[in-house]
């Protein structure tokens, strides 16, 4: 009787994960396993005819940092990524002890700082390559017009493009983080200021033992998933510049795909994938060690 | 002195609300900007754009644009394709992971520490990274510009796994025994009675599936080879990289994209928030 249990038991569970078994091995392993053999390899995604795939040893991966573009790819989504984070963490941060009370009102603050969240990456861009329009009578250039500064051309200026991509993601984003961060500010427990409070700490001193600690796990959380996310970024060159002007918004996942998909070298643009995955692998560690540690 | 503490707490509350409403403006105007602009002509919208006027409702406003985009640019066609593989995907999510979370949570076979393993480590490896030779798989398998190449690959998602891995984790064990003994079959006490038991988080990763298969536009770059089964952001882009570019039909295009999500947004609020406020505590 027993033992019939538990062969059913273990009959239902094989059933149960078979079918995302099979999805996560087919479109995440498979795939991922391919990228690790071609990345030493010259395989094309449409080989000429009677050519092999050749083993190149380690060609492709001396290529992603010696040629300039991909080069430069990693280099720009890393200046993505140190202008985005700490704007968002810090905003968010703010935003969140901001909106962090019990009031009506507030709440209803809250729901109107979270929608751009719920606008598509694209819609974003769209109408934001309007508001940063190149002429003196453009939305953003007549804005700060009326603090005296001199118009600009925004994403059509290879200095500001990519800080103009940035823009966009953090006023999308915000938002959510603000919520994630709010989460753990309401985590913790009341008393514990109340304790404080007795023992005669004053709200700088509240704040710095018994909120930063406390919210750590949440920080260390924000903190990876947003640097992980502008890591990946794709949709605002895609729609916007195409990695122009001049490569200053060439994006490593942009990059990646247009090695890939339209210059047809799947082998190189392989090798782009790996090293990417790495740095997130190497992120995700990172992570993992910040937020075991008590 | 108490009246000037009162006038003061009166003051802070002023400052405090002119604050939470500079602050709603950064976020709102935008997307304001957005729907005000799709009523109006191009030339009205250019002329608007320098002044206060690019956010109020003046000149003349028509339908004029959306009429354009639905006519010329069929709108509903797109709209028709995101929303069936939006829904064939979100669907197929919800059904597969916590299909396997629940075997992963709640019951005890051989083999379960190596999935658990494996989808460990398979959630590290962004989709973006394998999205070339991902594509040759499904290129290989037939499934190019087809509903089932652009809603199925995503499907089987590691994260959405281990969320439900943890929530069913956290359920009463004693639940599936005591419904063991009554006859019932393990698969019958997942469909009966732990998904019932499990709408908050069901309801989570339906929005956190819906967000992400609705503003996805690299994979459907690569699969879609024409318009058959091209999705809005695509569409959006191809109208705002024509060789005429009329803002007012693409502002229309993204209202008209914008509003779906909006209400459903604005109609789930409470549970929408709450599902993405836990994110963090849950990692």
């Amino acid at each position: 009787m027993k033992s019939g249990l538990r062969r059913d038991q273990a009959r239902v569970a094989w059933l149960f994960s078979a079918p995302a078994l099979v999805l996560i091995s087919l479109f995440i392993l498979l795939p991922f396993l391919m990228s690790l053999v071609y990345s030493f390899t010259d395989k094309m995604l449409v080989m000429r005819p009677g050519r092999s795939v050749e083993f190149t040893g380690l060609e492709n991966f001396v290529k992603v940092f010696t040629n300039g573009t991909t080069r430069q790819s990693f280099i720009n989504t890393g200046i993505y990524a140190v202008m985005v984070v700490p704007a968002v963490v810090v905003l968010g941060t703010i935003l969140a002890v901001f909106v962090n009370r019990p009031l009506k009102s507030v709440k209803v603050f809250r729901a109107i700082y979270f929608s751009p969240q719920v606008v598509t990456m694209t819609v974003v861009a769209v109408v934001w390559s309007f508001i940063f329009s190149p002429g003196s009578t453009g939305i953003m250039n007549s804005l700060l017009g009326l603090f005296g500064v001199e118009p600009h051309t925004w994403l059509q200026d290879p200095d500001l493009a990519l800080g103009c991509l940035a823009v966009m993601y953090i006023w999308q984003t915000l938002g959510l983080e603000m919520l994630i961060i709010l989460g753990g500010l309401q985590y913790i427990p009341g008393e514990l200021y109340e304790a404080a409070m007795l023992d005669g700490c004053g709200a700088v001193k509240r704040f710095w033992f018994v909120t930063v600690p406390l919210l750590r796990n949440t920080m260390v959380y924000v903190l990876v998933s947003v640097t992980i996310n502008t890591l990946k970024l794709f949709t605002q060159v895609y729609v916007l510049t195409n990695g122009g002007p001049s490569n200053s918004t060439v994006s490593v996942v942009y990059q990646l795909y247009k090695v890939g998909f339209l210059n047809n070298q799947q082998g190189y643009s392989s090798a782009i994938a790996v090293v990417f995955f790495l740095i997130v692998l190497a992120i995700s560690l990172l992570q993992n060690y910040l937020m075991r540690e008590k | 002195m108490q009246a000037m503490s009162r006038s003061r707490t009166m003051t802070m509350k002023v400052v405090s609300m002119v604050l939470y409403v500079l602050v709603a403006c950064v976020f709102v105007l935008p997307i304001l900007y957005m729907f005000v602009s799709s009523f109006k002509t191009d030339t009205q919208i250019v002329s608007d754009m320098s002044t206060i006027k690019a956010f109020l409702p003046t000149g003349q406003l028509s339908l004029g644009n959306y009429s354009t985009i639905m006519v010329e640019g069929q709108f509903w066609r797109f709209f028709k394709n995101s929303a069936l593989i939006a829904i064939l995907n979100v669907g197929i999510e919800i059904v597969v992971n916590s299909m396997i979370g629940y075997a992963l949570g709640m019951l005890a076979f051989r083999g379960k520490g190596i999935i658990i393993s494996l989808v460990i480590a398979l959630a590290v490896v962004p989709t973006e990274s394998v999205i070339i030779n991902k594509f040759i798989v499904v290129n290989s398998m037939g499934l190019m510009n087809t509903i089932w190449g652009l809603a199925i690959p995503s499907a089987g998602y590691p994260m959405f796994i281990f969320l439900f891995y943890n929530h069913f984790k956290g359920m009463p064990q004693e639940l599936v025994e005591a419904a063991v003994v009554d006859g019932e079959k393990y698969s019958g006490v997942f469909w009966k009675i732990m998904m019932p038991l499990s709408k908050p988080i069901i309801a989570t990763v339906a929005i956190m599936g819906f967000i992400r298969i609705w503003g996805d536009v690299l994979w459907p770059t690569l699969v879609t080879r024409d318009e058959t089964w091209r999705t809005l952001p695509l569409a959006l882009r191809a109208l705002s990289t024509d060789v005429y570019i009329f803002w007012g039909q693409i502002f229309a295009f993204s209202s008209l994209m914008t509003l779906p999500v909006l209400i459903l947004f604005l109609l789930f609020q409470k549970q929408f928030i709450q599902s993405l406020t836990m994110t963090g505590i849950k990692g």
